[in-house]
């Protein structure tokens, strides 16, 4: 997707009176941006899971989309390590009912695989404007709170600071086995998200959590783009 | 609002004739609107005539109100279009609902700038206040820049003008530039720096800042040859964006030191996201800061010290330093704090370490680093050889000495003599100084005093009459070893920082 329909797409959202994306409208977003998310389909019927499993291969991870449901975990709307097309009949069941009639459907998405969760985010403040985050991901992220900001536009020097700046940035280093992260991409995924909060005032925030080190490669695995 | 059409209403664009801050911090020919020769004298205007006059302001004033009269041996003008000629600077002290009619006349006098001390305008919140604010800034927008309204005005040490209660403030010029909104913050800030040894270049209170407020004098302090560093207390600020700009590249030529008060209600927006959740005012403020190259401390004591060792101390960072003291504890609550700022205390060589040793009372003394000179009284002949041979060490970059001075009540009383007397504080800040030239390596002074009790006023004085010792010979001096360590950790931040420009 390019950018103006990536803007354009935020304008029906905005006009239907929504005040999110749903997931796989925001990976749309990142993407014109050139932030690497997971591979991923979205499907509305049970017809074309074949297909999207030929597309996506095993083992997989499908999850009820729609702007809106929040906490999908909560309500069971997340199967993660699909590896059969059994499990991928059953999954997508349970989903589309548990979807509870809103409007949506089923991402089938490749399932990373990594020990390392950061998040990523974009809050505006009201006196300096776009503000990016970066920090620890998954779980640790509230319970820790080890993370960094930076005003909109970041320059390289400013992202590196953000890594370094949080108190577990040894996370990003070879350790216990793993590679260094590549932090020339985690440098353009934080300048890149900056890049939207000061090209796209309808976007308020941004949570990109996990953002998972697949190897040395961060790819963002959920993600979430709250509208003004 | 995308960020170009923020450039586009940005007011700088249709600015009137360049600024001349000369002539508002160096005014010649000064009018002071709203002197009464009434009630002795006692309104805010006849306080700042008297003010000035005690601080022995060169230039011409020109005292004004519409009764006329005399006070203080000058003629009171009864209307500013009275005074003869051109004028550079105006105090303005009149109700709030002439002020605008003061400013007025104040520029069509030729005036560059005005302060305003008179309050009661938009900090009331009301309706009048805000437009009476209003109408200010239509005038300063005319072409006279604006100090206040609600403010105690400029302190400028060269000039004699000073802040509204301040007759007793130096007038000394240093390095050091100050603003604030508030009128007291920047008072007391003044009077800290006296007899901390801080001397100011120009002390701005703006008060509701109307017009001239942080970001201008940012832009102006950052290539004022005067200034050397900029301190700053800010509550709110008006514009982030350019606020920004300003601070960035004023911290890229000189220490910009910020304490920002007014973090406690972070967090007070409703947002959907963990991101806006945690990016509340304060973690931002201290990322965007630390984002422009400032210095952000987090009281006004920190705000002070730090000034201090920014004015005193050579730039640039101070990874390795010697610490100089008496007394075991001294040296460990010493490595302790150095380390929690990332300050190395490196063991000296074997050589220097015997070296010091011979000079050192024994036993109970040690020569490692820190240096324990085991008791008080050792005297300043022998600190200074100790002091020079730590030196030698490539890895000290700076050396600290605390001296426990309050200890020689002890010996006053042994001898019935006064504390004052018997203590070498002179010798000792002249063997400091001594040292420092030699070397070419700063010495900083700490003088704690474990005895402030109504029993011992006597040390108390004889304190303030040590640090003055040191204050003369540009030493830096502290109460407290934490507060050196913390105010060289501060220094090591800014030149160790990549946002410097080394020059």
């Amino acid at each position: 997707m390019k950018k103006d329909s990536a803007i354009k797409m935020i304008g029906n959202a905005l006009r239907k009176g929504r005040t999110a994306l749903s997931e796989y409208e925001a990976k749309q977003v990142l993407a014109a941006y050139d932030i690497p998310v997971t591979r991923e389909i979205l499907i509305k019927d049970k017809k074309n899971l074949d297909a999207a499993i030929q597309k996506i291969g095993f083992p997989l991870v499908m999850k009820g989309c729609s702007a809106e449901i929040a906490h999908k975990t909560e309500k069971g709307l997340i199967h993660v390590d699909i590896r059969t097309a059994t499990e991928a009949k059953k999954a997508f069941k349970e989903i589309m009912a548990g979807m509870e009639g809103f409007d949506g459907g089923v991402l089938m998405q490749e399932m990373i695989k990594g020990r390392r969760e950061l998040v990523m985010g974009l809050t505006r403040d009201p006196q300096f404007g776009p503000c990016v985050m970066f920090g620890l991901g998954g779980i640790f992220t509230e319970i820790l709170r080890d993370i960094s900001f930076r005003r909109a536009p970041l320059e390289v020097r400013d992202a590196h600071e953000m890594m370094q700046e949080i108190r577990g940035h040894k996370i990003l280093d070879a350790v216990r086995g793993m590679e260094a992260a590549d932090k020339k991409r985690l440098t353009d995924m934080l300048i890149n998200i900056g890049r939207i909060g000061l090209e796209i005032p309808e976007i308020s925030e941004i949570d990109l959590n996990p953002v998972i080190l697949s190897g040395s490669k961060p790819v963002v695995v959920d993600a979430l783009i709250v509208l003004k | 609002m995308s960020d170009n059409t923020r450039k586009t209403v940005n007011r700088k664009k249709t600015r009137y004739p360049v600024t001349d801050y000369e002539r508002i911090f160096h005014p010649h020919r000064l009018a002071i609107i709203g002197v009464s020769a009434e009630e002795n004298g006692v309104g805010f205007g006849a306080g700042m005539l008297k003010v000035i006059m005690a601080m022995g302001f060169e230039g011409e004033i020109f005292p004004v109100n519409p009764k006329g009269g005399t006070i203080a041996g000058l003629n009171i003008f009864k209307s500013v279009e009275d005074i003869p000629e051109k004028i550079d600077f105006a105090i303005i002290a009149v109700t709030a609902r002439h002020v605008s009619e003061a400013l007025e006349a104040c520029r069509k006098k030729g005036a560059a700038g005005a302060e305003i001390l008179s309050s009661g305008f938009s900090e009331l919140g009301t309706p009048e206040g805000k437009d009476l604010e209003r109408q200010i800034k239509e005038i300063a927008d005319k072409g006279i820049r604006v100090v206040g309204p609600n403010c105690f005005g400029i302190y400028c040490p060269a000039s004699g003008l000073t802040l509204l209660p301040g007759p007793d403030l130096s007038r000394q010029s240093g390095p050091v530039a100050f603003l604030a909104q508030s009128g007291g913050m920047s008072i007391d800030f003044a009077h800290a720096g006296k007899w901390l040894g801080v001397r100011f270049s120009k002390v701005v209170s703006f008060g509701n800042g109307a017009d001239l407020r942080e970001t201008d004098l940012l832009h102006y302090l950052k290539d004022d040859p005067e200034t050397k560093v900029i301190s700053m207390y800010i509550e709110g600020i008006k514009d982030g964006d350019s606020f920004f700009r300003e601070i960035k590249a004023a911290a890229k030529k000189k220490p910009v030191i910020v304490y920002k008060g007014g973090l406690s209600r972070a967090g007070a927006r409703t947002v959907a996201s963990h991101t806006a959740s945690m990016g509340g005012s304060r973690v931002i403020w201290q990322s965007v800061l630390k984002q422009a190259g400032a210095i952000q401390v987090h009281d006004t004591e920190e705000l002070a010290q730090t000034s201090m060792a920014f004015a005193l101390l050579p730039r640039k960072a101070f990874k390795g330093i010697s610490i100089v003291g008496g007394g075991g504890a001294i040296g460990v609550i010493a490595c302790d704090t150095a380390e929690i700022y990332g300050i190395d205390i490196p063991p000296l060589s074997d050589e220097l370490q015997a070296r010091i040793g011979d000079h050192l009372p024994k036993p109970g003394s040690s020569s490692v680093n820190p240096i324990d000179v085991a008791n008080p009284f050792v005297a300043p002949p022998t600190l200074k050889e100790v002091l020079l041979a730590a030196a030698e060490d490539k890895r000290v970059e700076l050396q600290i000495i605390v001296s426990l001075l309050f200890h020689y009540k002890t010996i006053a009383n042994m001898f019935n003599k006064p504390v004052a007397e018997v203590t070498p504080f002179r010798e000792l800040a002249q063997a400091i100084r001594e040292v420092v030239d030699r070397t070419g390596k700063p010495v900083v002074a700490v003088l704690p005093n474990a005895k402030r009790g109504l029993d011992n006023l006597d040390i108390t004085e004889m304190i303030a009459m040590a640090r003055q010792e040191y204050i003369d010979r540009g030493i830096p001096v502290f109460d407290e070893l934490h507060d050196a360590i913390r105010a060289i950790a501060n220094v090591n931040t800014y030149y160790g920082g990549k946002n410097y420009e080394k020059r």
